[in-house]
């Protein structure tokens, strides 16, 4: 039947309507506002169901009385509550309000339920689930679907987090999870990375948090994971797992000097010279990889070297002991150097159009002059066409067409035949 | 972050005078008329509410969303128009 939280201010007003005439109430007139129907409706619908918690099961009896020890009363008889009254009981849960009028008196008791459900569960279950409930409560409150599903599933995320823990409850319990959660964190390192690029904003402070706890166990959590991508990702015959194995086997023969890429393309040259050409060439590069980025992860790396090393130990005798077989080029891998250029590349569509243009950059130069020499002929033709301003034409052919002068004898011809023509018109 | 409507630019603008409840941003010919049937005629009587709740957007547009019907985004919106009317004119 009826929860022991009623909220008739959320219900529409045919449905107040309804339930005053179900309880023999008179009705206001139509054009009243809500605000008078829910007044009615808890008025004399909430003192009945004050009757019936009496005689409520037992169980929800005790519920109610566990939970909501020192609010009962209040919850109870809310709709009773003066303005004076529910001002302070706001002002006890540290929600300073505004006037308690006729429209504003049913978002304080809303307002005023729900800090007194989200206080009483908070008794029950401890600090941090009221944390949890309060979280919750703000995505409800705020947006209604938008971050509804993320907020459940922060708050099963959470929940689990923190079912593990069961210790760390202070209100410093940021920390303290950063250290029970490593062993998780390592199994689900790449997992957990994608959702929180989708978070919207509102969840980023919760995100944030939540890569704090990654920060620590990042580097750790990279070697393993990249070890064990590394490992499925390659079928050949030598397993990836070399790679970091023999990088890091490079990198702490070498590690106590500080590494440069100059020092690194200095090897490759030298190595060039040495042997044949492709194999290491991609070798080398993948090595160069490895070397340039297994350097970031030196610290942490002792413990998961010699873990691969025992496990991969056909590994081939090499000057700098790394060895490395042809892999795939990273995704988005910016800088890295050219040699991974392979002969098969795909062609983009932007090559093609490129390839396209460049077909025709050589045209171009043709199709100018032939526009030059269209030019000019149409140019010629329009002097040799043109029949009424002789003058600026005729001094215009004077100077370059000097050596032409049948074209002159025909202008001059032309000009004495029209002259008295023109003259003779005018 | 979030870009504002001609609606509010126009609203913010000015001072509302005896502007009607849909200048609101984010109130249209709907939820306009669900307001005026509850005695919000004008924008002033909706800013009158809004003041009541001691410009608190959250309680706003709590408020608005049952008196009305809107959704959280149109709530917002209105709020945060007549908390920038507040801000330049009050």
């Amino acid at each position: 039947m009826s929860l022991f939280m009623e909220d008739p201010a959320h219900f529409s007003k045919s449905r107040l309507k309804s339930d005053l005439v179900a309880h023999n109430v008179v009705l206001p007139p139509t054009k009243s506002r809500k605000e008078i129907y829910v007044d009615l409706h808890l008025k004399h619908i909430a003192q009945k169901n004050a009757g019936d918690f009496s005689s409520d099961d037992e169980d929800q009896e005790q519920d109610l009385a566990d939970k909501e020890e020192e609010e009962d009363a209040e919850i109870l008889v809310q709709s009773c509550l003066t303005d004076d009254d529910l001002k302070a009981a706001l002002l006890k849960h540290g929600v300073k309000a505004g006037p308690i009028v006729a429209s504003t008196r049913a978002l304080y008791e809303n307002k005023l339920r729900r800090l007194q459900q989200s206080e009483g569960q908070g008794h029950v279950n401890g600090v941090e689930k009221g944390v949890l409930y309060s979280d919750s409560e703000e995505e409800e409150e705020q947006e209604d679907g938008e971050s509804g599903s993320e907020g459940a599933n922060e708050e099963t995320a959470e929940q689990s987090n923190q079912a593990q823990q069961g210790s760390s409850q202070n209100g410093d319990f940021v920390y303290p999870q950063c250290f029970l959660l490593s062993s998780r964190m390592r199994a689900h390192a790449t997992r957990k990375r994608e959702p929180i690029p989708k978070r919207n904003s509102r969840n980023v402070i919760k995100s944030s948090q939540q890569s704090r706890h990654h920060c620590s166990q990042i580097p750790v959590g990279i070697t393993k994971a990249s070890s064990v991508d590394q490992r499925s990702g390659l079928g050949s015959g030598f397993p990836s797992g070399t790679h970091s194995a023999v990088s890091n086997g490079g990198s702490s023969i070498s590690s106590q000097q500080s590494f440069s890429i100059t020092e690194m393309v200095q090897e490759v040259e030298r190595r060039k010279s040495l042997s044949s050409r492709p194999n290491t060439e991609r070798e080398l590069n993948g090595s160069n990889v490895q070397e340039h980025w297994s350097r970031s992860n030196r610290p942490s790396q002792e413990p998961v070297k010699d873990t691969i090393k025992e496990m991969f130990l056909n590994m081939e005798a090499s000057p700098t002991g790394i060895c490395a077989t042809r892999r795939r080029p990273i995704k988005g891998a910016a800088g890295r150097p050219v040699q991974y250029i392979y002969p098969d590349t795909p062609t983009s569509p932007t090559t093609l159009e490129r390839r396209e243009v460049e077909r025709r950059l050589v045209p171009i130069h043709i199709q100018i002059l032939v526009f030059f020499i269209v030019a000019c002929l149409l140019y010629m033709i329009y002097v040799c066409v043109e029949e009424n301003s002789f003058n600026p034409f005729v001094a215009l052919l004077d100077s370059p067409d000097q050596g032409s002068e049948s074209e002159e004898g025909l202008m001059l011809q032309a000009k004495t035949q029209d002259t008295p023509v023109i003259s003779g018109q005018e | 972050m979030s870009t504002t409507s001609q609606k509010h630019r126009d609203f913010v603008g000015e001072p509302m005078g005896d502007k009607s409840v849909t200048s609101l941003s984010g109130i249209g010919e709907i939820l306009g008329k669900k307001l005026e049937q509850q005695g919000f005629d004008k924008a002033y009587v909706v800013l009158g509410q809004f003041l009541l709740l001691k410009k608190d957007s959250e309680m706003f547009s709590e408020w608005l969303k049952d008196a009305s019907g809107a959704n959280s985004r149109q709530a917002g919106s209105c709020s945060q128009c007549l908390r920038e009317w507040c801000d330049a004119f009050l």
